[in-house]
């Protein structure tokens, strides 16, 4: 009997010895966020950890909402997860404020720098580390200039309560002077607002631009249709937006974007300190040339052939293949 | 258990301004949802701006204040339901406070930011550089501001209790000797029947001001504290305070309805506390009884009706 006894209190410190807990928090139920936080759970299970077993993942879910966001990284905080991800700008907000002497890894932030996470993206000297999720907008926009070569004036389809969205719009409003072409807004706080603007202003502009934006991302297949009605090409800066109404996308996908946040919690798991690892942006290898060749025709876009040959999405008759 | 109760009292402040407008001077407002995040923007844009988070506070307090008067001038101008004119306002703010903001979001900055990196520097080329041409010009920037000090920087450490809990009970405290005075009694009564306060010979219309103003100043304390507790300002973060704190006010009068009419102004506070007690059971346990997060709205919707439903029943078995 005592023999069983001390056998199972050993087995049990032995478990509570390994077991890490990880706390995930997402600021909303989004397709886009979603992806992440499977990519993540990818990224512990294929570096040998079993989720449940060694690794408890505990998720959370603000639901849209900045009070439970906050109160999700308190409790983290008081409930002393080992490790916390934060999912997107005001869940990272939260925990990075809330939380100060354990590893925070943000993910789904377009610029953290911007939202107070980090000091510059690299090294930095606190508990935070993370990936961004900015775009190559200026390449977007050459992307822009080389398929549409008239093309003068550029409407970009955003949300302006979205930080990621109003980062890369000023960005694009920039980068867009050098290139001689005009950003137009096309904003929508809500997809409905955002296709009445759309069917506004999309006539007076030559090719519309998505960024990551979720609002669009959520309507994207009432916006392709408006944006085939008026005649106008999309592109996107995200896999997903373009598969749901782009004639060109050149992106990530968010799926990937939680692989990459993953792979940074992979190495404090083993024991590096979140000061040895970098913040930095999704990595060029997991940008991906998506080319809608059936669009392309229905709307009269010649895509040059350098591109066709390049891509890595590639829809044609119907069929979507990967190369 | 020390968050819960913190959010508790952050929300109280709130649940008072929704009392004030919707119980003592029964003028349904909705600019709540509004007024918190200009509270907040303007108090995070000031502390950018090198103030200190009491000036940020109360000036931030003293904006949404104004919104109160836009939503009394039309009210009372315009004889337009103070519901509507609260919708229009409330819509009207989301935009302010972008502008305020200069973006949706701010953060309240914890330390100095600012060098520029290029996305080259950062990324290294795109798969697409050889066929487009290299460069992409985009900078990140830090927002090149300085690190304020700010009273709620640590969640471990209880002075983020100490310092909320005073400033509630400070002001439980005015607002209890302000409807002890002779002013105040007829504030109430205004809420109770418009008439007799014109009788008096008063201007009914400077209730409706006094109302709606103090209710907005509250929120707005709100949402410039929450703001700093939380760290940063969003342009979404205002979304369902008027229910949530709708949901407080009347879980505190459940409670504490029997006792005295002066003791109303606790209502919210008890409210608010235990309201936030709840979510964070919902949010623990609800997931494991099969409760999806998008269910939650729906719960507090159906919570706030249950709890007025059973509050009629039992009104109506007394008078029986």
């Amino acid at each position: 009997m005592k023999k069983w006894v001390s056998a199972i209190i050993v087995f049990l410190s032995v478990i509570c010895l390994s077991v890490v807990k990880v706390g995930i928090t997402q600021i909303v139920d989004h397709p886009a966020l979603n992806a992440v936080f499977d990519g993540v759970v990818k990224a512990i299970e294929d570096a040998g950890f079993k989720v449940g077993q060694d690794v408890i993942v505990d998720r959370q879910n603000a639901q849209g909402n900045m009070q439970n966001a906050v109160a999700i990284a308190r409790k983290f905080a008081t409930e002393k997860m080992d490790f916390i991800v934060a999912i997107a700008t005001p869940s990272a907000q939260a925990c990075v404020q809330a939380i100060s002497d354990r590893p925070v890894v943000f993910a789904a932030v377009t610029d953290p720098v911007g939202a107070g996470l980090i000091k510059q993206l690299g090294r930095n000297d606190s508990n935070v580390v993370g990936i961004s999720d900015m775009v190559p907008v200026s390449t977007h926009l050459k992307l822009i200039k080389k398929v549409f070569p008239v093309a003068k004036k550029i409407g970009v389809i955003y949300n302006p309560g979205e930080p990621n969205s109003v980062t890369l719009t000023n960005i694009a409003k920039s980068s867009a002077l050098s290139l001689e072409l005009t950003i137009i807004d096309i904003p929508g706080t809500s997809p409905s607002e955002m296709i009445s603007a759309l069917n506004s202003i999309g006539p007076d502009v030559d090719v519309l631009y998505i960024g990551t934006d979720n609002t669009a991302a959520s309507s994207i297949e009432a916006i392709g249709n408006v944006a085939l009605r008026l005649g106008k090409p999309i592109v996107a800066a995200d896999i997903d937006i373009a598969r749901g109404g782009g004639v060109i996308g050149f992106g990530f996908n968010y799926f990937q974007v939680g692989v990459e946040t993953g792979r940074l919690l992979v190495e404090l798991l083993k024991g590096a300190n979140p000061q040895d690892l970098e913040s930095h942006v999704v990595g060029p290898e997991s940008l991906l040339l998506y080319i809608n060749l059936d669009l392309a025709q229905k709307l009269g876009v010649q895509i040059p052939a350098d591109l066709v040959e390049r891509a890595d999405i590639l829809v044609e008759k119907g069929q979507e293949v990967q190369k | 258990m020390i968050p819960i109760i913190e959010q508790g009292l952050l929300l109280s402040l709130a649940a008072m301004g929704v009392y004030i407008s919707f119980r003592l001077v029964d003028l349904p407002d909705l600019t709540p949802d509004g007024s918190y995040v200009l509270g907040g923007a303007v108090a995070v844009v000031l502390l950018h701006a090198g103030h200190g988070w009491v000036f940020s506070t109360i000036i931030a307090a003293l904006s949404a204040g104004a919104a109160g008067v836009v939503v009394a001038f039309i009210t009372t101008r315009f004889k337009i339901n103070s519901l509507l004119a609260s919708i229009m306002v409330m819509t009207g703010l989301y935009s302010l406070s972008i502008r305020v903001m200069n973006a949706p979001n701010l953060p309240v900055p914890k330390f100095d930011t600012g060098k520029v990196m290029s996305y080259e520097q950062v990324v290294g080329k795109t798969p697409l550089d050889d066929i487009l041409g290299a460069g992409a010009d985009i900078k990140f920037e830090g927002t090149g501001l300085k690190a304020v000090k700010i009273p709620f920087t640590n969640a471990a450490d209880g002075h983020d209790l100490l310092i909320i809990a005073a400033i509630v009970l400070v002001l439980v405290f005015v607002s209890w000797l302000f409807l002890r005075t002779e002013f105040g009694m007829m504030f109430r009564g205004y809420g109770k029947n418009r008439f007799a306060v014109k009788v008096l010979g008063v201007n009914p219309d400077l209730f409706a001001y006094v109302g709606l103003i103090t209710g907005n100043i509250f929120t707005g304390l709100s949402g410039a504290l929450f703001s700093m507790y939380s760290g940063f300002a969003d342009v979404n973060m205002g979304i369902g305070t008027v229910v949530v704190c709708l949901a407080a006010v009347i879980l505190g009068e459940i409670i504490f309805g029997r006792f005295e009419f002066m003791y109303g102004i606790l209502f919210p506070v008890i409210g608010a506390l235990l309201y936030q007690i709840l979510l964070s059971l919902a949010m623990k346990y609800g997931y494991r009884i099969g409760f999806k997060p998008s269910d939650m709205k729906l719960l507090t919707a159906l919570f706030v009706i249950a709890v007025i439903a059973v509050r009629r029943f039992k009104k109506s078995e007394v008078t029986v």
